[in-house]
């Protein structure tokens, strides 16, 4: 049998991996749009602060050679061929295959495409975009960016450079940054705090409407309140959407059944793959590691031994990169509120029929697995919720554990 | 497999484990380098819960949520003695595994092991290297009440912890007399304090 993989990212390496460690001896074939080993994009933004390439290859730079793959690099899927089960690339080659496995993962999104032609404005999603603005930095002298976009990616970008000593100026339209992972009263708590803790110029109700280019190059960018900034870099993270389009023709994902099967012969998983929630059953894309690596692994012993079943995603994710000051969140932000607030940390459980519905941690992990686990085991807690956020110590669990009544 | 199982009610509160495991992860391995050292790696806390002591550490839960969730390949299972390792010259201190570790032991702090002078993740080892030459970990070797108990980890209990996070935290129970009388005269103690108060 030959399987080839539509992707080389972090759900088709870990694929991979499990079919070979699972005994597969069959041809294994694994195609990309870039020239990498399999890294983690979780990883790269590091490379940008100043740490060895080398730390992005989570398994290892020699993927290909030890797990026996033949690689074809730089050279995108354009087209899957269901019925004919083979797929073709930009560059006129066409692969067959017995089974696909579709990871082709998502990017960016650009309001203005035509921007990214001007020298200094960058995309921020592929190892391909940080060794551009690794270089690009090197070879201008860069000492300050625009970051547009205030989401996961953006803030992730604002704090990687920072960390490489960049002065950041952080613009984002919504009136708090991590809008999606956090509520309104989170979401700005974490912003101010953000901005205290980095010194980044954060600028909410504000988008990026113009550039100005001078020569090819970026030279200033003009906010949509009329005022210019002088650049050499712009970071463009507003958004992704998934690469479905060579095997759905839009890019609204690929539908992945229990078996993360989207075609009798196709599986799918990762930023890509539409699923159900673990627990509200609610279809989506749930674009985190944990998901994209449980979807591999569904994908790889079904293909390999014909049974298992996906149990479902969870929108849980956390931003701790580049700065001691941790935002957690998790589930849908309805239900009563229990909120508790001293100092650094700010802590909110939604509650739905007695059992968490959502949560956001902010300031701290220290009790954020143990929410995690109450999350999911579906336990009823409006009785002990109140006391289980304001313990002083932390030590919720153990308190449960050893049946201390929370006091 | 061996593991390390809490009997909490054996615990004195000593912090001896605390100390062992300093030593036993700092590199000038001695109390002096040790003390003062804000690099200084302790990878077991006890916690005082009301009268109760309770020394928290990594479980090496099998499967481990923070393995399963790690994304950048820096946690990882040795084989043979079954510990949940963590190297810090691939961590990136993302806390994906703090956020779902539910016995809050995965800590963040610059420590004598980060690479690029920033925070990483640290946990217990297990001591992997003193119990592959055969010894025990440090934590159970200096605990004197015999809290702390190096231990076969049965198929059984795995299946056991499965339902219940409980049974990767506790040792088999059966407390000495004179540990009862110890229990007795702290919650009397905690008592006095709190009417105190």
């Amino acid at each position: 049998m030959k399987v080839v993989t539509a992707g080389t990212g972090m759900a088709a390496a870990e694929f991979v991996q499990r079919l070979r460690l699972e005994g597969f001896d069959g041809e294994i074939v694994m195609c990309s749009d870039e020239e990498f080993a399999p890294y983690s994009p979780c990883v790269i933004p590091f490379y940008l602060a100043g740490e060895p390439m080398d730390t992005v290859y989570w398994k290892g730079k020699d993927f290909y050679g030890r797990y026996g793959v033949s690689a074809r690099l730089a050279d995108p899927i354009i087209e899957v061929d269901a019925e004919r089960r083979l797929v073709r690339t930009a560059a006129g080659r066409s692969e067959t295959y017995d089974r696909l496995f579709y990871a082709t993962g998502a990017r960016s999104w650009y309001p203005r495409p035509e921007w990214l032609k001007t020298r200094g404005v960058f995309g921020f999603k592929t190892l391909t975009d940080m060794v551009a603005i690794d270089r690009y930095i090197r070879e201008h002298g860069v000492r300050k960016a625009v970051v547009f976009g205030g989401g996961f990616i953006g803030v992730d970008a604002a704090l990687a450079l920072r960390h490489r000593g960049l002065e950041i100026t952080l613009v984002h339209r919504n009136t708090r940054v991590l809008s999606q992972m956090t509520d309104g009263e989170g979401g700005e708590f974490a912003t101010r705090k953000l901005a205290e803790k980095t010194g980044i110029d954060i600028r909410l109700r504000t988008t990026v409407d113009g550039i100005v280019e001078n020569g090819g190059e970026l030279s200033a960018v003009r906010f949509s309140n009329g005022d210019v900034m002088e650049t050499p870099l712009l970071i463009v993270s507003i958004g992704v959407s998934p690469n479905s389009e060579p095997l759905r023709g839009d890019d609204k994902g690929v539908h992945g059944n229990e078996q993360m099967l989207a075609d009798p012969c196709i599986y799918t998983a990762g930023d890509v793959a539409v699923t159900r929630h673990a627990v509200t059953r609610a279809k989506g894309v749930y674009a985190t590691y944990p998901n994209a690596m449980m979807q591999a692994r569904t994908a790889a012993r079904h293909l390999f031994r014909g049974d298992g079943a996906y149990a479902g995603s969870i929108n849980t994710n956390v931003l701790k990169k580049h700065i001691d000051f941790p935002i957690v969140s998790a589930g849908s932000f309805t239900g009563e509120t229990v909120t508790w607030h001293r100092g650094d940390i700010w802590r909110r459980v939604y509650l739905l029929d007695g059992m968490i519905n959502g949560y956001l941690i902010i300031g701290d992990t220290r009790i954020s697995g143990y929410i995690y686990h109450l999350y999911l085991s579906r336990k009823r807690v409006d009785k002990t919720i109140r006391a289980i956020l304001a313990e002083p110590r932390h030590d919720s669990y153990y308190r449960s554990m050893l049946g201390m009544v929370p006091v | 497999m061996k593991r390390i199982f809490v009997d909490y009610k054996k615990c004195l509160a000593c912090k001896a484990c605390e100390t062992a495991c300093a030593l036993e992860h700092h590199p000038g391995g001695n109390l002096f380098g040790a003390l003062g050292d804000l690099k200084t790696q302790i990878n077991v806390r006890v916690l005082g819960i009301e009268q109760e002591a309770f020394p928290l550490s990594c479980r090496h839960c099998e499967p481990a949520d923070c393995l399963n969730a790690c994304p950048s390949g820096a946690i990882s299972r040795d084989p043979e003695s079954g510990a949940v390792l963590l190297d810090p010259a691939l961590c990136k201190a993302c806390a994906m595994c703090a956020m779902v570790c539910p016995f809050d032991a995965i800590s963040f702090k610059v420590t004598h092991r980060s690479c690029y002078n920033r925070d990483v993740a640290y946990k217990c080892d297990l001591c992997n290297d003193r119990v592959k030459e055969g010894g025990v970990p440090a934590c159970v070797g200096a605990c004197h009440s015999g809290a702390l108990v190096f231990a076969e980890y049965d198929a059984a209990r795995g299946t056991r912890a499965a339902k219940s996070l409980r049974t990767y935290l506790l040792g088999a129970e059966g407390v000495p007399p004179h540990v009862e009388l110890f229990r007795e005269l702290r919650k009397k103690e905690f008592a006095r304090r709190r009417g105190g108060e």
